[in-house]
């Protein structure tokens, strides 16, 4: 299988996730990796929690896995997302693209990850050190 | 037993909406089986107003699949309220 995708509540193994990458015919591979950040707008979080529509979500990141496929000459696409809380500094998301060249592999990670924000049915809600909490609205 | 002249579909609530709503997943009938997305969220209205204010950035999902409002909906059909995403 070229794809690897995957919604988890456990911790995501980055190790594990960029080895699935690294094949032979790949000379190029570009991973993203998105991380809950301490800081937005003055405002301090201790840390995000994720929910999902989960049946739909796994469906589409299948989707977006082959139609990155199509897309361009990639050897292996991987999308992994993280649910419940994810700490400070811990990973929520990986996605990644091998290809024989970097060019592609850096299209079409950034267009995994933009599409994926943008498309699939997972919200994050910030935990802030005052207590509050907040539903983030996507774009 | 389904009626002749109507629709069941199931609705599924997430995130902000599941809390304003305080409702994870709901039966609704539709009055008639030529029924739209846009007639079921005014359904949905009447029974949460609080959708009102969520409604021009929702979108639907109807069997794990995005549609517009217009879309026709079937018995049995799932519709999920999507208000805009926000993983990663």
């Amino acid at each position: 299988m070229k794809y690897l995708t995957r919604l988890t509540y456990n911790p995501i193994d980055t190790d594990a996730t960029l080895r699935f990458l690294q094949v032979a015919e790949a000379g190029g591979i570009c991973f993203f990796v998105g991380t809950t950040r301490r800081w937005t707008d003055g405002r301090e979080t201790v840390e995000l929690s994720y929910t999902s529509y989960e049946e739909m979500a796994c469906e589409e990141l299948e989707r977006l896995a082959r139609e990155a496929l199509c897309r361009w000459p990639l050897e292996r696409v991987c999308l992994l997302h993280r649910l419940g809380t994810v700490p400070v500094a811990q990973v929520s998301v990986a996605v990644g693209a091998a290809a024989a060249h970097r060019a592609e592999a850096f299209e079409a990670c950034r267009f995994l990850i933009n599409t994926l924000k943008e498309q699939v049915p997972i919200w994050k809600k910030e935990h802030f050190a005052d207590g509050k909490t907040e539903w983030v609205q996507g774009e | 037993m389904t009626g002749q002249d109507t629709s069941h579909v199931c609705v599924r609530f997430f995130s902000v909406l599941r809390e304003v709503c305080g409702v994870e997943r709901i039966e609704v009938e539709l009055p008639s089986t030529q029924a739209s997305g846009e007639d079921l969220l005014d359904e949905l209205e009447q029974h949460y107003p609080q959708l009102r204010s969520y409604r021009p950035t929702l979108r639907l999902a109807v069997n794990h699949t995005y549609e517009p409002p217009s879309v026709h909906l079937r018995d049995g059909d799932e519709v999920a309220l999507i208000t805009p995403v926000s993983g990663g």
